[in-house]
């Protein structure tokens, strides 16, 4: 492989408020900076893209990171193409000649195919922003080179990206109608099961029941990571769960200044952040900017964290519909205090598991086969958002925040935090099993 | 006090409009567009996505309300009202002065209280304060007032006169920065807050409201009955990081300053794009109608303590009275929708007053309704609202963005008029036979403030009592000024009074149903008026 953008290293030193001026940066047309720089736009159409609720925007991390990292590995001598190895890929188109490519250029040709189709649905904002980006990273990755290198690595680009767009149109996730919620629902009789908990009326049912069946990535199916169920449903004040609802109740009426922020820095609203999945690929990409990581690196470590990401999703959900379990708020209203009001908003959808607990659980665990144990790293996700950033001394301990933020914000049990953060480890396992390296 | 004053119940029993045996009567509407004489679409693309006004307002004297349809990209248009009185509604496009391209939205507004109206034109660009000259002409009047009109993308506006002042505090909304291309999320403008400099007789440079979030409506309101209103700011989530929605306590004399959690303030982040107001439930405190994208809010005060000086808590009540709009009521598009001007007003003269929503997709926004019918929100005996949209024959599925419910042919029924992006703007002639009593009024002092933005109205029958707040502000970029129309169902006969916004009471005037008076504070009498045609 020849190519003289392939030899810089850095991934680009955009820090996120500038996120698009690439013209600025010093490193800016590196294809791993080019990676980058386009998650980093994801990142902003997952926050206003109204049908990007969690579970959806971990499948396009998912997809998205898979493109990038089949485009690269066509061209690189350190990836190994995930075909054969994800449930239903194979067949990944091959370059002609890998020397006549620019490696830059195929990144960019195959992100701008897959978030152009992933992010269609977007507002008109996001459509002229994706166009105008498209087009001015383009012009300058294409400066000084010759029109068949353009040509061949703009085409090869756009044959593994719409190869990968052909292989998600099956998965179950791929149609989204009215933001996730449908029309009609039967809820499931009983005291312990889930009812709606939103005055905002299309909430009256749960978000993307059926999320569970998706095809999977890694793992066999949703239900390759099996729970146990959770605590027996009891309005007896001895029980083990009136203790847990309890715990929520007291604890959130005694909330400390910290605790409220965690809860908050961890809650990641659809469409008021980049949501969960969001949150910790914006950690990623913000490590593998600082610490310069080359294509082959960045590209792992993103096709990683969203088949991580995305099978936890699917694994949770499947959980979720499986036990249909109650909200803090409609037990505690109930049995304990009926003008309680959580910090937080609840989603809506059946409590246990914890969908952030279960996915940073596997976020974690990804991130540390990657970057090793006890990496240290600050999370500015939120900066913009006028939160100040966090210092972690572990992925795990970030996902231990993550998780036990639920319950500052009243939102979820314990038992559904600690078993997510289990469910997301068993997801990660399937993950690191990968071979993504030769 | 005024929460006890009545109740649901006494509203129920003495409320027997026409019809509504059965739930509210369903009003007629005849789409009189064609025939209207007014053609007038909101234009252009991306800086025209939200905006797209009316500015409904008498100009010539006549008492029959005139319009300027904001025009987008093309140029605004006005349009003389040449209704006969209860009949078919006609207008003629005439050159007026307030003929500029660029505007979003458009609010009448007596800004040297001249007694002849000015016109304020939100634009994408420079803001015009246009002085009203009489006899439907006008002037630009930014230099000669000290207005800075700026340069940004504006969308929302809000005025009040604050107490002492001889002249105007405008509130200016303004939206993304035009020139953060590639990034415009996070790009919100400052909005201004244009008060009277220390001559009283123009402004002061702009002073800017920080931090500032995006707004797509504003509102000087006195949610708590203090005396004093503050400025409602509705947000639109989609652009701003870190924001909410806000009210600024506007205290005469000093900075602004906004209601804060540990005030009572609920941090709420919606798709902000207009604000209705009205004491929906009669207990004297004003309730919130807020459009968003399939999030709609009604707001009420969630407590009122006996002595009053409520804290700006407010719960949601949409979901129980039946306001959420959430998605097309009918057709096969089930998607969310997207709704933008919004007005409580009275529509069947029942006495209790409805709601109107214009509706719309963004633009090519596949995740929401593109056929996304207007709302016409009924409010029955019980306190709920129905929709009867399609039964009135409103349910237009053009994308709506402004509008207005006035009377214009001074029958007693409000009439409709909607502006649509890209499409002709739609006129709704209110052709029910069956209406309940109706009264209209004009309120009028010396100046300043001759037209009295800032007073309550209150109307009395047996022991209900109406009220509402007269505001310039709200809705989605549309004005309105004239007369004040009420429902009385069958009351023959109602007791009306103002509160004046310097805060002293009229008295109270007996006024039979069916009419129009003019209520000045400088007269203690109440005027009849009658249509000159």
């Amino acid at each position: 492989m020849i190519n003289r953008r392939s030899l810089i290293a850095a991934c680009g030193a955009f820090g996120f408020s500038a996120a698009f001026r690439t013209a600025q940066a010093d490193q800016p047309h590196t294809p791993q900076a080019v990676l980058c720089n386009w998650y980093k736009l994801v990142l902003k159409l997952v926050r206003h893209t109204p049908t990007y609720s969690p579970p959806v925007a971990s499948r396009s991390f998912a997809y998205l990171g898979i493109t990038a990292f089949e485009a690269a590995a066509g061209g690189s001598e350190e990836l190994r193409s995930l075909a054969g190895q994800l449930n239903g890929l194979d067949g990944i188109p091959r370059r002609e000649t890998v020397q006549t490519h620019d490696e830059a250029l195929v990144i960019h040709a195959a992100l701008a195919f897959a978030v152009r189709n992933f992010f269609g649905n977007t507002g008109p904002t996001g459509q002229r922003v994706m166009k105008k980006f498209e087009e001015k990273l383009f012009a300058e990755l294409s400066e000084g080179l010759g029109a068949e290198v353009i040509q061949r690595s703009v085409a090869h680009g756009r044959a593994v990206a719409a190869h990968v767009l052909d292989w998600s149109a099956g998965d179950g996730g791929a149609v989204i109608e009215n933001m996730g919620f449908p029309h009609d629902f039967e809820l499931t009789p009983g005291a312990g099961k889930w009812v709606p908990t939103s005055l905002i009326a299309q909430q009256q049912m749960p978000l993307l029941p059926d999320w569970g069946q998706n095809r999977t990535f890694a793992i066999a199916t949703g239900a390759s990571c099996p729970l146990p169920e959770p605590p027996a449903y009891s309005e007896d004040k001895s029980s083990s769960f009136y203790r847990e609802a309890l715990e929520v109740y007291d604890t959130t009426r005694a909330l400390t200044d910290e605790q409220k922020l965690i809860a908050r820095f961890w809650s990641d609203d659809p469409m008021l952040s980049p949501t969960p999945p969001g949150h910790w690929v914006a950690i990623a990409i913000h490590i593998l900017e600082r610490d310069k990581a080359g294509l082959a690196m960045t590209a792992d470590t993103l096709a990683r964290l969203g088949i991580a990401l995305s099978d936890a999703f699917v694994a949770c959900w499947h959980a979720k519909f499986e036990f249909d379990l109650l909200r803090p708020v409609t037990y505690i209203r109930r049995h304990i205090d009926a003008a309680w009001e959580p910090l937080l908003i609840t989603p809506p959808f059946p409590e246990y598991p914890s969908g952030h607990s279960t996915q940073s659980g596997a976020a974690a665990d990804v991130l540390t086969a990657v970057f090793g144990d006890n990496f240290a790293f600050v999370d500015a996700t939120h900066e913009r958002d006028g939160m100040a950033p966090r210092a972690f001394p572990s992925f795990w301990a970030a996902a231990q925040e993550a998780g036990i933020s639920r319950l500052y914000g009243g939102i979820h049990f314990r038992a559904a935090i600690a078993r997510g953060l289990d469910q997301g480890r068993c997801v990660a396992q399937h993950v690191n099993s990968l071979r993504t390296r030769t | 006090m005024m929460r006890a004053a009545c109740c649901i119940l006494c509203t129920v029993i003495l409320m027997q409009p026409a019809g509504a045996q059965n739930g509210p009567a369903v009003p007629s509407f005849v789409d009189e567009t064609a025939s209207s004489g007014v053609n007038s679409a909101y234009t252009g693309d991306w800086e025209y996505m939200v905006g797209g006004g009316v500015a409904v307002f008498d100009c010539n004297s006549d008492g029959f309300e005139d319009m300027l349809v904001a025009g987008g990209e093309a140029m605004a248009k006005f349009y003389v009202n040449d209704s006969p009185r209860g009949g078919a509604l006609k207008f003629t496009a005439q050159q007026s002065g307030l003929e500029l391209d660029k505007v979003t939205g458009a609010y009448p507004l007596d800004i040297d209280s001249d007694g002849t109206m000015d016109v304020m034109l939100l634009r994408v660009g420079e803001n015009v304060a246009m002085r009203g000259l009489g006899g439907c002409k006008f002037e630009r009047a930014n230099e000669a007032w000290g207005f800075d009109g700026g340069d940004a993308w504006s969308t929302s506006i809000a005025a009040t006169w604050e107490k002492g002042n001889r002249w105007p505090t405008i509130a200016i909304g303004n939206y993304i920065d035009r020139a953060a291309e590639m990034e415009p999320w996070g790009s919100c403008t400052d909005n201004w807050l244009h008060r009277p400099d220390t001559q009283q007789n123009k402004f002061a440079a702009p002073l800017p409201l920080k931090p500032s979030y995006c707004p797509l409506s504003l509102m000087f309101t006195d949610w708590s009955r203090s005396g004093t209103p503050d400025l409602r700011v509705s947000n639109d989530r989609e652009y701003y990081e870190g924001g909410q929605e806000q009210m600024w306590k506007i205290a005469p004399g000093e900075a602004p300053v906004l209601y804060t959690e540990a005030e009572g303030w609920k941090y709420l982040r919606i798709w902000g794009m207009g604000i209705a107001s009205y004491d929906v439930d009669f207990d004297g405190y004003p309730e919130y109608f807020l459009t968003s994208m399939a999030d709609n809010k009604l707001q009420t005060l969630a407590e009122v303590p006996k002595e009053g000086k409520p804290k700006p808590t407010y719960k949601d009540i949409a979901f129980a009275r039946g306001v959420t709009a959430h998605r097309p009521f009918m057709g096969d598009d089930l998607k969310p929708s997207t709704a933008w001007h919004t007005q409580f007003d009275d529509v069947n003269n029942d006495g209790r007053v409805d709601l109107f929503i214009a509706k719309g997709n963004v633009a090519e926004m596949p995740d929401f309704a593109m056929k996304d019918p207007n709302n016409l929100l009924l409010q029955g005996a019980d306190g709920k609202f129905v929709e009867a949209a399609d039964k009135a024959g409103v349910a237009s599925t053009a994308v709506s963005r402004g509008g207005a419910l006035a009377d214009f042919n001074l029958d007693g029924l409000l009439d409709i008029v909607v502006v649509n992006r890209w499409q002709p703007a739609q006129l709704w002639r209110n052709t029910t036979a069956d209406a309940g009593n109706w009264i209209e009024v004009k309120l009028a002092q010396n100046a300043p403030n001759r037209d009295a933005i800032g007073a309550w109205l209150e109307v009395t029958r047996g022991e209900t009592v109406m009220r509402r707040e007269i505001i310039v502000g709200g809705g989605h970029a549309s004005g309105q000024a004239g007369w004040i129309h009420m429902g009385l169902g069958g009351a023959a006969e109602v007791s009306v009074r103002v509160q004046w916004p310097d805060g002293t009471w009229s008295g109270s005037h007996s006024v039979r149903a069916n009419s129009f008076i003019i209520l000045d504070g400088a007269k203690a009498a109440a005027m009849p008026w009658t249509p000159p045609r």
